[in-house]
């Protein structure tokens, strides 16, 4: 199914059929970086919130939904985003503290705890510029291909390459770096 | 209830909150537009088919002008050859919806205008009136070297379905630049 630009701001039906096609990798996504199934659950409506934001920036057919949507997670997970989404009046409905009941605890507990080698991949990483270290994220742990990390990233995939090999090349005693879509 | 599907609800509360707000603030921007001169689009009902029939259909009326009937945006640059045989120098573009072209596209004859009135009494007013399902043309309003540019922009959302940005240029034309259109609403 494509989505027609600006729709998932808008159109009820389209947002809730991409949410649900979405939200597990994007609650997987936020394991891979944080180890509270409440952060985790606060997260998740930001970066949707952000999705609403970020609507008219979508372009079918150029790049994966999923593509685009780590991008916007990315953003949303900066810091000063996230300080200005929580001073924005306009979403205190969503974001903010998520209910959550045991079941919902132990579920992304279980998340969490599957995600703990990515977390330590990510310790890893965290010595690298943030440009390569952003590439390698995408590639390595979640699985796009280095276009598709371009296109998250807004960057040209030949620099997406280079990074990423940059990368690969500072980090190329650890097992990890070698993984990914190799497309 | 998961907290997934909580979210979802939240998130389509907001949605339905944040689409009520922007029709309210597009309505504003929509009033503004007009005292600036943006009056300029104007609406016309094209129904948004899709089928082997010709795309669109053009007559002259007995006056001079030209109806040109759209059914479909599609297959732009016959009409503008089509229109070309018939005397006037056209430039056809089918934008999609919450898009338009970026201003200035070339120099508007007579320097534009400023106003709703101005632009009434303009030759890009003058020059290509919507008319029920089509619109009509006066190639009168069009001299030697210059080129009615024809926007039609598809609002599936709006009550016309399209709107019709028409403006007569002197000389060379640029190319249309697509970008996002915060004054169209639904």
């Amino acid at each position: 199914m494509r989505l027609k630009r600006g729709k998932l701001a808008t159109d009820p039906v389209a947002f809730e059929a991409f949410y649900r096609r979405h939200i597990d990798a994007v609650t997987r996504f936020l394991s891979r970086r944080v180890d509270d199934p409440h952060t985790v659950a606060d997260l998740a409506a930001d970066v949707f919130l952000a999705v609403f934001d970020s609507a008219h920036t979508y372009r079918p057919g150029k790049g994966s939904e999923i593509a685009w949507l780590y991008g916007v997670a990315r953003n949303t997970l900066s810091s000063e985003r996230r300080r200005a989404l929580r001073e924005s009046q306009l979403t205190y409905r969503v974001s903010g503290r998520r209910p959550l009941d045991s079941d919902d605890v132990s579920r992304l507990e279980e998340q969490i705890d599957a995600e703990q080698p990515a977390r330590a991949a990510f310790e890893a990483m965290a010595g690298l510029p943030d440009g390569e270290r952003a590439v390698l994220e995408l590639v390595v742990l979640e699985q796009l291909t280095p276009s598709e990390a371009a296109m998250a990233l807004g960057i040209r995939p030949g620099t997406a390459m280079v990074r990423l090999h940059r990368a690969r090349k500072a980090l190329r005693d650890l097992p990890f770096v070698m993984e990914g879509n190799p497309r | 209830m998961r907290f997934e599907e909580q979210l979802l609800m939240d998130l389509k509360a907001e949605m339905t909150a944040r689409n009520e707000r922007s029709r309210r603030i597009g309505r504003r921007l929509l009033a503004g537009a007009a005292v600036a001169g943006l009056a300029a689009v104007a609406a016309v009902a094209v129904p948004l088919l899709s089928g082997p029939e010709p795309a669109y259909a053009v007559s002259k009326n007995p006056n001079g002008t030209l109806t040109v009937e759209l059914k479909e945006f599609r297959d732009s640059d016959q009409l503008e050859q089509d229109l070309k045989n018939l005397g006037v120098t056209a430039d056809v573009t089918y934008l999609k919806p919450y898009t338009k072209c970026q201003d200035g596209r070339g120099a508007l004859v007579g320097g534009g205008y400023d106003t709703p009135e101005e632009w009434r009494e303009s030759v890009h007013y003058k020059v290509a009136r919507p008319a029920n399902k089509a619109f009509v043309i006066d190639p009168r309003q069009v001299g030697k070297g210059q080129t009615v540019l024809l926007e039609f922009t598809e609002n599936p959302d709006g009550p016309y379905k399209s709107q019709l940005k028409a403006e007569v240029i002197e000389g060379s034309v640029k190319p249309c630049v697509p970008e996002h259109d915060p004054t169209q609403v639904g």
